[in-house]
């Protein structure tokens, strides 16, 4: 555990030297540059629909955060070398990996903390509108980008940066439209049989990256319930785990 | 202590290189030993194959076949590396650290208390001679520095064995000599160093033991004082140069003349013979030794016969 620590410490300082917490600043601003173009509406619907918004808006940051922080860990360290200094240590690379892994989620989580927190304020001074279920909402998205980090370390651990950033996009538009195109598809039963089983096969296997999308609740301030918090983190855990495991079985026996 | 330190037994190594993705061997066929104290060296022109042997030695990358130890433990073993420091070639380092904070990082590695992980981390930048720019971010250090920096990390864990690649590597004369000296210190502590390298100056001077390695394959190994003797004859050096010594000395393998001094190189049988000789001749003994050829002619030769 102190050897994964040490890892995440690590990926958290290079975190913060790239400056990307800017990105958190620059995200406020830009929340507070589109509020005004808002039309009026009376003040509780101004608050639904600018919770609404903010979280999407953070959905969007998350994406591009899980995907920028994950897509270099690996091919970064093995270009640069400094791999070599840190696993000719008694460190494994199950280790490696893990520490990596926890680095990103945590300097993830900061940043959508902070965020979060940015949020709620714009909105207490907007709208006098105090809304902590912004941090619900907020969580789910953070879900969503540990489940994307997750598959872009594993992806980072035998493919190039471009290739792993453009599997990246294309991961999260197919994993956005599973409920959608794919479930109607397969519903409506118009495709053959080979082409079904492959279809049905691909839907089972992809994550539903819909489930984390909870910004029209969060729009209505009630938020999502306990009960289907508990599953989607569940559920973020699972595919984060099994990308996790994909990604040491590559990385295990890689030649560096 | 008994065993060796570092065992490797045919290992072969390929990749795959260029568009059809064929395999190209980077290591053929490799066996070495090296024991437990002294300094070991590993020796090969460019691609020979011996950063890939490093490599194998240390778990970052995978044998195609052949086995090896390491410290007493099977290849991949990780317990090893509790006892093992590393200095890569052209090492890099995470650039937004100071040399306190690497060090710092990778003695977690270790599990070094704290406490004694500042005071090693102090002792060893000022051994390298690092003191005064330890506070700067390793990414404002030049290559030399770096490679200082590299020794320090590698000797963080006081290892039995260290394994350096090209240790003097961007070093200048000074940092050349610095860098021997730390070695030697650390072989008179007892420790193995293995060593690669294509400077053998320096592996002349301070390797106890080398192995020879062309295109991957391991061709001659052995103490170094024995591979550099040739059996069976004696260099005697002579003051003066007297143009009658070519005849009187007729039965010898070869003499030179330069700078004064008349050199004479003999099958031992003959050494008292060219001795009588040159005193027949009038000219004084310097020196009468087995012959020794340098490192440079043994590596040479040695290439060359294997290549061809």
């Amino acid at each position: 555990m102190r050897n994964v620590v040490a890892i995440a410490v690590n990926v958290i300082k290079d975190t913060a030297r790239k400056k990307i917490f800017y990105v958190v600043f620059l995200f406020g601003l830009v929340v507070v540059a589109l509020a005004p173009l808002l039309p009026t509406f009376e003040l509780g619907s101004q608050a639904s629909f600018l919770r609404d918004i903010s979280v999407s808006l953070t959905s969007l940051f998350g994406v591009v955060l899980a995907v920028v922080l994950s897509v270099g860990q690996v091919p970064g360290e093995v270009d640069k070398r400094t791999i070599y200094n840190i696993l000719s240590k008694p460190v494994s690379r199950v280790q490696y990996l893990l520490g990596k892994y926890l680095g990103i989620v945590v300097s993830l989580a900061a940043i959508l903390f902070v965020m979060s927190l940015e949020i709620i304020v714009l909105l207490a001074v907007r709208v006098q509108v105090f809304s902590p279920v912004i941090f619900q909402g907020v969580f789910a998205v953070f879900l969503e980008a540990c489940v994307i980090s997750a598959f872009c370390l594993m992806l980072s651990t035998f493919t190039t940066v471009p290739i792993n950033v453009f599997a990246a996009i294309l991961f999260y538009f197919v994993c956005h439209m599973k409920t959608g195109f794919l479930h109607q598809r397969l519903v409506a039963g118009s495709m053959n049989g080979f082409l079904k089983v492959l279809a049905g096969a691909f839907y089972y296997v992809i994550p539903n990256l819909e489930n984390f999308n909870i910004s029209q609740q969060v729009g209505y301030g009630g938020g999502a319930g306990w009960w289907y918090m508990l599953r989607v983190t569940g559920y973020a855990v699972f595919f984060s785990a099994i990308f996790l495991l994909i990604g040491y079985a590559t990385f295990r026996r890689k030649d560096l | 202590m008994n065993g060796k330190a570092v065992t490797l037994e045919h290992i072969k190594k390929t990749y795959r290189v260029g568009a059809s993705r064929k395999r190209r061997a980077a290591v053929e066929d490799l066996s070495l030993e090296v024991g437990y104290g002294g300094i070991f060296g590993l020796l090969g022109p460019n691609g020979a194959g011996k950063t890939t042997t490093l490599k194998v030695l240390l778990g970052l990358v995978f044998p195609d076949s052949g086995s090896g130890t390491l410290l007493g433990t099977a290849l991949g073993d990780r317990q090893a590396h509790k006892r093992l420091g590393f200095l890569p070639e052209q090492p890099y380092f995470y650039g937004f650290l100071t040399a306190e904070k690497g060090l710092a990082l990778y003695g977690q590695f270790f599990g070094i208390d704290e406490g004694i992980l500042q005071k090693k981390s102090a002792d060893l930048i000022e051994m390298v001679g690092l003191p005064h720019d330890s506070h700067l971010t390793l990414d404002k250090y030049s290559k030399g520095m770096l490679q200082r920096f590299g020794i320090a990390q590698a000797l963080l864990n006081d290892p039995e064995l260290v394994v350096l690649d090209e240790p003097s590597s961007g070093l200048d004369p000074v940092g050349q000599k610095e860098v021997r000296d730390i070695l030697l210190q650390l072989k008179d502590d007892g420790k193995t160093i293995f060593l690669s390298s294509h400077q053998l100056s320096e592996v002349e001077n301070i390797c106890d033991s080398v192995s020879i390695v062309s295109a991957g394959r391991s061709v001659l190994e052995g103490k170094l004082s024995e591979l550099l003797t040739v059996e069976g004859l004696t260099r005697i050096v002579l003051s003066g140069e007297d143009a009658r010594a070519r005849e009187g000395l007729s039965f010898a393998r070869s003499v030179e003349q330069a700078d004064g001094f008349t050199t004479v190189e003999v099958s031992s049988g003959d050494t008292y013979r060219a001795l009588e000789a040159s005193r027949a001749l009038g000219m004084e003994l310097v020196s009468a030794q087995p012959y020794h050829r340098s490192l440079e002619d043994l590596f040479l030769e040695t290439v060359k016969e294997t290549s061809s």
